[in-house]
This record gives structure tokens, sequence and C-alpha cells, in this order.
């Protein structure tokens, strides 16, 4: 391999990223503005759910049981419904989530000291939303129960209402959350927007890069010249992954400045890190970009191929463990997923190469794998 | 009159040329099309048959150092199918070292002292340590395991004040018991929703890039100049395209909902399939107007393609399928708002899994009408423009 004329061709690639103003701008603008437009609204916090109340008793005790639940910052009070016909409406409609139906007799069954029921719609179109909401419903609904408990017992027993409050709760749950402190989504999400965004902008840069000049014609004058196959890839890609070097440097600081999320591992081992994933992520790109010959057809690939993965099986909304076979055999095919465990440690837990060494080693290998593939499908004499 | 009926014919005709030059050039691209057909069957059968959002048999493990009864019955509660009980730890470093490498989600350690606590009535705390890195797994484990201390401490708190408190056996008490219904999908199935939204995405990247690329491409290979001296008028030029994806996408939507939705996942159809189609028609034809936008814009594919990224990422993120309108901040919401996905997602939710019809879905269909027209009258505006 003669450096000389890899780096002609590393220049020439860079010129003409440079002269096409609205790709090179697009290249740097693209991974900056979905870190911004995720940050802030890919939120996976179920909060304010709006839901509305269908009160056929209204007692004391049906008023009370509903303001636990319109006083609560999970919930969105819209108002009173007439009947439970038409709650039913706007569930469908989707302007409330969630309606609460007490029926007549509920303040005088729970007076007589009898179990009184109440019934909760769900809207369950979306299924982990409907969890969290029952999670909460839940929550409020024993908090209340606990309470006209106590109230029952210190009446009959005579002893004050906390004093029962608290023998009622013999056990208490303290909870530490580890890594993520105050649950707030947007540390968890940061991390691993970075490992989303640069699965999606290295190779789709890359695949265009070649593929317009397998498409365009110009790549006959590579045919036509004394360059090897290896000179030609590897100063074809040197400019995309240098492009993808600032963008990492760019998504770090927003990161670590506009979400504050705490980096607590070592830059100089998140940096070399990242950069193996990146070589990975172009080596998609290579790969794509030596299996089809039009530019539509690369776009498309690389989109079905990174995008949907990177979302779906990569840790980012949903963990790999919670994955069937079929998708986690996906999963485990693509680099993404190691590198969420990389990242993740870097950010949040503040481990270095002694804990995510495996992860590291498997990228390594991605990145090898890639371009060896690459190499070997891309050759100077194409059969058509 | 017969010059009028004449230039319709021709219009039909020169329409029936393109059209096929279109699907023809479509389909001799072997690769591209091998990819439609894997997108809309087995990408959404690995997207609805792998993923779950929901809290399922979250490995925990237990740190028992009170050895009785009391505490063999309370970490017994943590069951299937929200946990899964993977062995105990003996050391506060053994559980730590466990979740540092993502072996256990949880560890519950319950201190000395629980049994002889309940019976004389002291506060026991027990503690729980939750991996947060995914905070909405978080959430639920700690809500489930709030639900069964509660009535762990409550059941036992009975039993001692002499009141028989068995599961069932509540109802002598003032307690209150929520019944909680879930409607359109009562068993929770994630393979609904992701089989569903994912079908959608497909569509939506579809919609945007094909007609996209194939517009750009005559630019940049410089065929448009003989469309551009040809008798067509630059309506011409692009119905066909567009009418040539739309009913390519249609096919796929078809594909992954005879083959892989309904049979294998067994999804209702509550409402009417002829008005899903029609809907979804009208979506990707209208969302074509967005590709068109950016086709307009940019001077080649590559140009073409990063603009289209950065139409669809937020497009397909800021849906409403991931995070609801209500937990978006107000300037995103707007953008929300504006984007047709938005609504196509509450009509195909709605028809799929509602059986919502036209009139009760008014307003979402309004919505995606009205700014798709809007977007491609705008694409057709920039692209004649771009003739003169």
């Amino acid at each position: 391999m003669i450096w000389q004329r890899v780096f002609a061709m590393a220049h020439k690639e860079w010129r003409e990223i440079v002269r096409d103003r609205l790709f090179f701008s697009l290249a740097f603008v693209v991974p900056a503005l979905l870190m911004v437009l995720f940050g802030y609204g890919l939120s996976l916090d179920v909060e304010n759910i709006p839901f509305a109340v269908v009160d056929q008793d209204h007692s004391a005790a049906s008023r009370e049981y509903a303001w636990r639940f319109i006083g609560s910052r999970y919930f969105q009070f819209r108002g009173y419904s007439e009947s439970e016909r038409e709650a039913g409406q706007q569930l469908a409609s989707g302007q409330i989530r969630v309606a609460l139906v007490i029926p007549p007799q509920f303040g005088r069954t729970l007076g007589r000291g009898q179990a009184a029921q109440v019934a909760t719609l769900v809207d369950g179109t979306f299924p982990s939303r409907a969890m969290t909401t029952k999670g909460y419903v839940t929550a409020i609904s024993t908090a209340f129960t606990l309470q006209s408990l106590s109230a029952r017992v210190a009446a009959q027993s005579g002893a004050s209402v906390e004093v029962v409050q608290k023998a009622l709760q013999p056990v208490t749950l303290e909870t530490r959350y580890l890594y993520n402190q105050s649950v707030s989504s947007i540390w968890s999400l940061a991390p691993k927007l970075i490992m989303v965004i640069l699965m999606l902008s290295p190779p789709f840069l890359t695949a265009l890069g070649v593929v317009r000049e397998k498409e365009n014609g110009s790549i006959f004058n590579i045919y036509a010249s004394n360059m090897s196959r290896g000179e030609f890839l590897v100063g074809k890609l040197m400019p995309y992954v240098l492009i993808s070097t600032i963008n990492i440097l760019v998504l770090w600081l927003l990161a670590t400045v506009l979400y504050q999320v705490p980096f607590k591992g070592s830059f100089l081992f998140f940096l070399p890190a990242t950069l193996v994933y990146v070589l990975c992520t172009t080596g998609i790109g290579l790969v794509v970009s030596v299996l089809v010959r039009t530019q539509v057809a690369a776009m498309i690939v690389t989109m079905i191929v990174t995008m949907i993965p990177a979302v779906l099986y990569s840790g980012l909304i949903i963990p790999i463990v919670s994955l069937g076979s079929g998708a986690s055999i996906v999963a485990h095919l693509m680099p993404a997923m190691y590198y969420t465990d990389i990242v993740v440690g870097c950010f949040l837990k503040g481990v270095g190469i002694e804990s995510v060494w495996r992860p590291l080693l498997v990228l390594t290998g991605f990145a090898v794998v890639l371009f060896m593939l690459g190499y070997a499908g891309f050759s100077k004499r194409p059969s058509t | 009159m017969s010059t009028r009926t004449r230039e319709i014919v021709l219009a039909v005709r020169r329409f029936q040329a393109m059209l096929v030059k279109e699907l023809k050039q479509l389909g001799r691209d072997r690769v591209l099309l091998a990819f439609i057909l894997y997108a809309f069957t087995i990408d959404i059968f690995l997207a609805a048959s792998g993923v779950s959002l929901s809290l399922n048999n979250a490995a925990t493990l237990v740190q028992d150092h009170d050895h009785s009864a009391a505490s063999r019955e309370l970490t017994g509660r943590f069951r299937a199918p929200y946990f899964r009980i993977d062995g105990q730890v003996a050391h506060d470093k053994d559980g730590l070292a466990a979740l540092d490498q993502g072996k256990a989600m949880v560890v519950i350690s319950v201190p000395e002292g629980l049994q002889k606590n309940l019976a004389t009535g002291r506060q026991t705390p027990v503690a729980m340590q939750v991996d947060t890195t995914n905070s909405v797994l978080g959430f639920l484990a700690t809500s489930d395991a709030q639900t069964i201390i509660a009535r762990f401490g409550l059941e036992s708190a009975l039993a001692k004040l002499g009141v028989a408190a068995n599961a069932g056996n509540m109802s002598g008490l003032p307690v209150v018991n929520n019944e909680i219904r879930v409607w359109y999908n009562p068993n929770q199935d994630d393979s609904w929703f992701m089989g569903i939204s994912e079908m959608l995405n497909i569509a939506t990247v579809f919609s945007v890039l094909l007609p996209a690329a194939a517009m750009v491409r005559e630019k940049e290979r410089g065929t448009v100049e003989q469309l551009v001296v040809s008798p067509l008028s630059p309506l011409g030029i692009l119905l066909p395209k567009v009418v040539s994806m739309t009913g390519v996408i249609l096919c796929g939507i078809a594909l992954s909902l005879f083959l892989v939705l309904i049979p294998v996942f067994g999804i209702p159809v509550k409402g009417s399939l002829g008005l899903f189609f029609g809907l979804s028609a009208l979506y990707v034809f209208t969302t074509a107007g967005l590709g068109l936008f950016a086709a307009t814009i940019a001077r080649n594919l590559a140009q073409a393609g990063m603009l289209s990224i950065l139409i669809l990422a937020p497009m397909l993120f800021l849906s409403g399928a991931w995070t609801p309108p209500e937990a978006m901040p107000e300037w995103l919401r707007g953008m929300m708002y504006a984007s047709p996905l938005h609504y196509y997602l509450d009509v195909a939710f709605g028809v799929l899994l509602k059986g919502q019809g036209a009139s009760e879905l008014g307003i979402s269909i309004a919505g995606m009408s009205s700014i798709g027209l809007g977007v491609f009258a705008a694409g057709l505006l920039l692209f004649r423009r771009q003739f003169d």
C-alpha cells in the first residue's frame, strides 16, 4: 500500500465533499439536530396522562377518591364525564387515555366497612404506557385503601390514625436506583442517542459516497488506474471517518453540556472505543455499497439495515433481555448492542476497559470482518 | 368536443406509458425489490415477535439476612410474570457486581429480624436496588415491588390483628378494589402495537424515499432533460412517479397485513379494510410530497439522502408512538401536529384495533389530508419552477 496514493484519494474525496456545500453542512447538521430533537422529544416518562372521571356516586368518599387522581402529577384531569358510554367515546377518540368509573353506593359501601368496587378503563393501544398507567392506578388506590382501613381500625381500637397506619405497614420498601439516581429519562437516553445517531449517519455517508462513483461511472477511472483496491477503499473512507469523529465530539458535548448527563468514565477510553464503533458502522456502509448498484438502493438498504435495528434491537427503548429469540439474534448480529454497553458504561457507570473489554473486542471483530467483506466484494473487474 | 376527448385520451396514454416506465425501472433494481419485500415481511415479523416493552422476568437476586418463614414468604412473592428469582447472594459486593455486569436487574435484601419485627409490630425496611439504566423498566419494577410489599405488609398486619385477610377475603373491610380494564388490546400484547407501528414506519420510509430518489436520479443522470423536451407537463411527469410508488407501497402494506400481521399475530381488524387501504393510499400519496420537496432542493442523490433522513427521523420518532403528545415540550408538540404520520397512526390504530369509522376519525383524516395536500402542492409548485 503506497500512502501517497491513499492520501491523494482521500484528498480528492474530501474536496468533493466540501464542494458539495449542502451535503457537507448536512453531514454535521443532521447528527446534531437529531440529538437535540430526540433529547427533548423522546421522553419515555409517562406523566400527565389525560383522564376523566365518571362519578355516579357523588359522595364525599367518591370525591376524595377521585381527588387522589386529580391531584397526582401523573394524571391530567380533563373533567367529569356523564356516563361510562361518554367516557368510552372519549377514550376511543384519544382525548383521554384513562377513565375512572366510580359506581353508585361507593361511599355507603365503604362507610359500612365493606369492600367497594371501582373500575378503571385504560387505553391499551400502547401497551407499555398502559402497563405504567396500571402501576400508577394501583399505587394510588392502595394508598387510599390504606387510609380508609386505618381510619376504620383507629375508630374501633381508639388508637391514633398515624399509629394504625404504621402498624398496617410493617414492611417498607427502600429503593435505591443505581446508575441513574433520579430515574430521569434523559440521562439514560442521551448516551444511547449517541449510539443511534452514530449508527445512522456514517453508513449513510459512506454508502452514498461509494455508490455515487459507481452510478456516475467515475469509478472506471479507478478501475483503470494503478491504484490497488485497498488504497482506494482506505483513501475513500478516510474523510467520512474524519467527519464522524468530529460528530462524536459534538454529540458528546451536547450530551454533557446541553443535557448535563454526568460523564463518569474516562474520555481517553471513550474516544477510541467510539472510533472503533464508527469504523464498524462505516464498514456497514461499505458492505452495502459493494452489494448495490444504484444510490436509491444504497439509501434504502442502509436505512432498513441500520435505522430499524438501531432503534429496536440496540437497547435504546427495549432492553436486550426482553427481546424474543428472533430479534435477539438480530441484536447480536449488529454492533449497536455492544456499543450500548460501552457508552452507558462510560457515561453512567464510570467503568473502564476492565469491565467492557468484551464488547470492545466484539466491535473490533465486527470492524475487521466488515472491512474484509467490503474488500473482498469490491472488484476492479466487475462482472457486468 | 372531439379535440377535448382526444386530449384526454392522449393524457391517459402518456400517463400509462410513464407508469409502465416507472414500474419497469423499479422492477429491474433487483436488490431494491428484495429489500422492499424483506422490509414488509421479515422485518415486520421480527419487530412484532421480538419486542416486548413490558417487565418480563426481571432477573432478581435475593439477599436474605433473616432466614425465616416470613422472609421466605415475602421473597417468594416476587415471581413470574414480572420477576424471576435467579438465586441468593451472600454479600452486598456480589449483588453489586451482578448489577454492574448486567446479570441482575433487581437485588432485594431482607434485613435480619423481619419475622421478629412482624410479631412485635416494629417497621422493617426492606432494601431494593434497581438498575434503572432503562428508566421505564426501572419504574415498573419499583412499582410492582411496592405493590407486593404493601400487600404482604397489610396481610400480615391484619393477620396479627386477628382479621382473616387472605387474598380473596378482604370483602369484610373498607378497601377499594380497583378493577382495571384495558381496552383495545386486553392482553397488552406488544406484538400488536409493535407490528402495526413498524408497518406504518416502513411505509413512511418508502413513501418519502422512493419518489425522492426516482426524481433526483433523473436529475443527476440528465435524463430529466429528455423528459423536459417531451410533450409531458410537469404534472404528467410527477404523477406517474407518485402513483406507481404508491401502488408498490400499498402492495407492501397488503403483504404485511395479510401474510404477517393477521395470520401470525392475530391482529383483529375491527374496522373496514377498505377504509384502511383508502386512507393508506391517501397517506402514502401525500407523504410522497415530502420526498418531492427534498428532491427539488437536492441536486444529487447524496443530498437527497441526507435531507430525507432529516425529514424521516423526526417523523418516525416523534409521531406519538413512543412519546405521547402530553409528554412533549410545547414547541415539539407543534411539530408533531405538523407530521402526517401522527394522524396516520391514529387512523391505523383507530380502524384496525378500535373499529372506528370515517366519521369518528374525521379530525385525523382532515389533518392528514390538509397537511399532505399542502406539502404536495408546494412540492409540485417548486418542481414546476425548476422546469422554467
